[in-house]
């Protein structure tokens, strides 16, 4: 077993860059082709490894190698490999939701063109409070489209211009914050890519957040584990997995995910044979969260009256000091990363032809 | 058939909305639950003279002698503010299993002090070997010349550490999840080898695990016939039910109507969200469910008001269709709410965490479906 997350990625790397199976060779990744990778992350879901944050690896990097310097690749990509720089994401604002191109967040171009001043707020930036650096969608300019005058900036967290105010989300836990820049000097080598070309650099990347996102093998897994949780339940003269009205929603479900995970084969399918994974990965973020947080139902009817206490001290079976905290929490997977109701729109539009 | 209700309940609704409006705001609410006891001994002493902790006792033991649509509406209404004083467990379980089963000196002892807010009671009648079953009891209780001797662990007691007195079931006969030989006993909070472990929960109340290790009660705490217990706590039960589906109902009100309200005001695409059709159409649907929950509700508590034969069939789809309900109109309130309905901040995250515990709390969706369609 790896003791340290860290002996862990280093031999991942090892291997020939299996620590970050989706960036391309000329990066130092292992150039699996589609399908390698799809097997790489079944295999990789199969077992209870470290958890990589994905705002550097899997976000900002691919934006840095198709949009970025050469001097910010050198710059940023190793500590991005290496974890020992972390990210997180400043997109998301009080006004800009669902509707994302709607940020107000303001970067005025200093006199002599060496730096930006930033002013504005972003919210539910998960992990600000740990992180080095945000990359953020930020306003350089209000004529047109709202989708153009959007450039993207990446600013130091300890610039004494930004403060991080916690958020408190349902079940109590911290992960997301607001963001506040005040004045902050964002030299201009800072920015990537062009003025007002932001929007197109981050849209690339949040169809690449959203198929990640599907979380199907986890479930899979969560699936099983929420059986034999059930079977820990004593119902009668057996156990919560024999009522039927609990093993018809297990039955449901895992019909679902036997058809999502097909699903994701066929979308692996088309890129495999030079295709674009296209709008259709929406259907993958879709159905895939709305069962993980039905996962979850079920571990909080197995906890029943155990997943009530709330202290240090667990009580009851072992699942059921996190199975309130995992049900409270997983609602928000419907919501980042483009609510439900954003993905049925994006489906809607650009795969049905309904505007 | 008059589904009215009478002046006197009007009035009592309104009684209990004005408090709530002046005294249960979020930030008041979030102070109590942080606060030692939990929530407030003067609400309590509110309640009391308002009439509300008396309105289900009767006029023999010094209550106002309700009946249980009085205590529906009580409770539809401490639903909407999310009430955490132990209305539940002292009045509906507690005075309940009293009112149904003590004797004339354990009622005319309790009853009076109850509603006057002089004490406090709960009721331990779970356990970690079959949660969803009361009958499931391995805690014993042997007699020994005139008195009972307690072992055994009761589990999630509501408000046990507030209590002045614990009301406890235990087997005097038989195996562990027979209906017959089980008993109730009256435990009074500072019983020698009685000791707790309290813990809040996470919904802003109190519970606890309470270890009974060579608890000693005279034969006179013993509450109704010795092993015949268990159809009185069906029947408290089926109250508690009645009780939290009603709170259910006060609380889906609220999620609804902020839903509503939120959706107005917040912009996006240059509209606010309650112009998108998808968005009228679910609140809409929010609206449809929540009120087939409360129809419900209200021929559930008229049934076992009349003690008809079919009340129980009505209680078990009624705590199914409660759970059932509290999902999808706090689901959604959540999911209207994007990212804000995830924030402690609001009281979206609030409610959605009751109604969760009302779902767990004596048996969840599956359970009672499972007993109903049976």
């Amino acid at each position: 077993m790896w003791t340290q997350r860290g002996d862990w990625f280093k031999a991942l790397a090892d291997q020939g860059g299996w620590d970050i199976p989706k960036w391309p060779k000329e990066f130092g990744g292992p150039d699996f082709t589609p399908t390698q990778r799809y097997i790489f992350d079944l295999e990789m879901g199969k077992q209870p490894t470290p958890p990589q944050l994905p705002f550097g690896v899997g976000m900002l990097a691919p934006i840095l190698m198709n949009y970025g310097s050469k001097a910010q690749q050198d710059r940023f990509l190793p500590g991005i490999r290496d974890g020992s720089v972390n990210w997180c994401q400043g997109y998301s604002e009080p006004g800009a939701g669902s509707d994302l191109a709607n940020l107000k967040t303001k970067a005025e171009l200093s006199a002599d063109g060496s730096h930006y001043v930033v002013n504005g707020q972003k919210i539910w930036t998960t992990l600000a409070q740990i992180a080095h650096w945000i990359f953020c969608l930020t306003r350089t300019s209000s004529d047109g489209a709202k989708q153009e005058g959007i450039t993207f900036l990446l600013i130091p967290m300890d610039d004494p211009g930004v403060e991080v105010r916690p958020i408190i989300t349902l079940g109590g836990s911290h992960s997301v914050n607001e963001v506040y820049f005040t004045d902050v000097k964002v030299p201009i080598e800072n920015r990537v890519g062009e003025e007002g070309k932001g929007w197109t650099y981050a849209k690339g990347l949040l169809a690449h957040e959203r198929s990640g996102l599907a979380g199907i093998q986890n479930s899979v897994m969560g699936l099983e584990k929420a059986k034999r949780n059930a079977q820990k339940i004593r119902v009668g003269a057996g156990t919560l997995l024999d009522l039927s009205s609990f093993k018809n929603k297990v039955g449901v479900l895992e019909a679902e995910l036997l058809a999502l995970e097909f699903t994701e084969m066929r979308t692996l399918a088309r890129v495999a044979a030079g295709g674009d994974p296209g709008p259709e990965s929406a259907i993958l973020k879709l159905k895939g969260t709305e069962i993980q947080q039905r996962i979850t139902e079920l571990n909080l009817e197995a906890a029943g009256v155990f997943a009530a206490p709330w202290g240090a001290e667990a009580f009851g079976p072992d699942f059921a000091h996190g199975a309130a905290q995992s049900y409270l929490g997983g609602r928000a997977t419907t919501i980042y990363g483009g609510a439900s109701e954003v993905q049925k729109d994006v489906i809607a539009k650009n795969v049905l032809g309904l505007s | 058939m008059d589904l009215a209700y009478t002046t006197e309940q009007d009035m009592l609704a309104e009684s209990i909305q004005r408090f709530i409006a002046t005294e249960y705001d979020l930030s008041n609410r979030k102070n109590l639950v942080a606060s030692d006891l939990g929530y407030s001994a003067q609400h309590w002493q509110t309640f009391a003279a308002l009439g509300w902790l008396g309105m289900s006792i009767p006029e023999a033991y010094g209550g106002l002698g309700g009946d249980l649509v009085d205590t529906m509406i009580m409770f539809e209404e401490f639903g909407k503010g999310l009430v955490l004083e132990p209305t539940l467990s002292s009045l509906v379980l507690f005075a309940g299993a009293l009112e149904l089963a003590g004797s004339e000196e354990q009622k005319h002892h309790y009853l009076p002090a109850l509603g006057a807010g002089d004490l406090t009671g709960c009721l331990a009648y779970i356990e970690a070997g079959e949660p969803t079953n009361f009958n499931c009891v391995a805690t014993t209780a042997q007699k020994t010349d005139d008195y009972y001797q307690l072992n055994g662990t009761k589990s999630v007691v509501l408000n046990a550490a507030s209590a002045d007195v614990l009301l406890i079931s235990a087997r005097t006969e038989g195996q562990e999840a027979d209906a017959r030989g089980i008993s109730l006993f009256l435990v009074p909070r500072d019983s020698d080898g009685l000791s707790r472990k309290d813990y809040p929960t996470v919904d802003g109340l109190r519970a606890s695990e309470v270890l009974l290790d060579k608890v000693r009660v005279p034969a006179s705490a013993l509450v109704g016939a010795e092993g015949a217990a268990s159809e009185t706590l069906n029947a408290v039960i089926n109250r508690g039910i009645l009780a939290i589906s009603a709170e259910a109902v006060g609380a889906m009100a609220v999620l609804y109507q902020s839903t509503i309200d939120y959706t107005k005001q917040r912009v996006q695409f240059d509209h606010p969200l309650s112009e998108f059709q998808v968005v009228k159409h679910r609140l809409t649907e929010m609206f449809i469910e929540y009120n087939l929950a409360k129809s419900l509700c209200m021929k559930a508590t008229m049934l076992l008001n009349q003690n008809s034969g079919d009340a129980q069939r009505h209680i078990h789809a009624l705590k199914f269709l409660i759970g059932k309900t509290s999902r999808f109109v706090g689901q959604n309130a959540v999911q209207l709410h994007g990212g804000m309905g995830m924030t402690e901040d609001l009281a979206i995250a609030h409610y959605f965490k009751r109604l969760m515990m009302i779902d767990a709390t004596f048996g969840h969706t599956d359970i009672h479906l499972d007993a109903f369609v049976q």
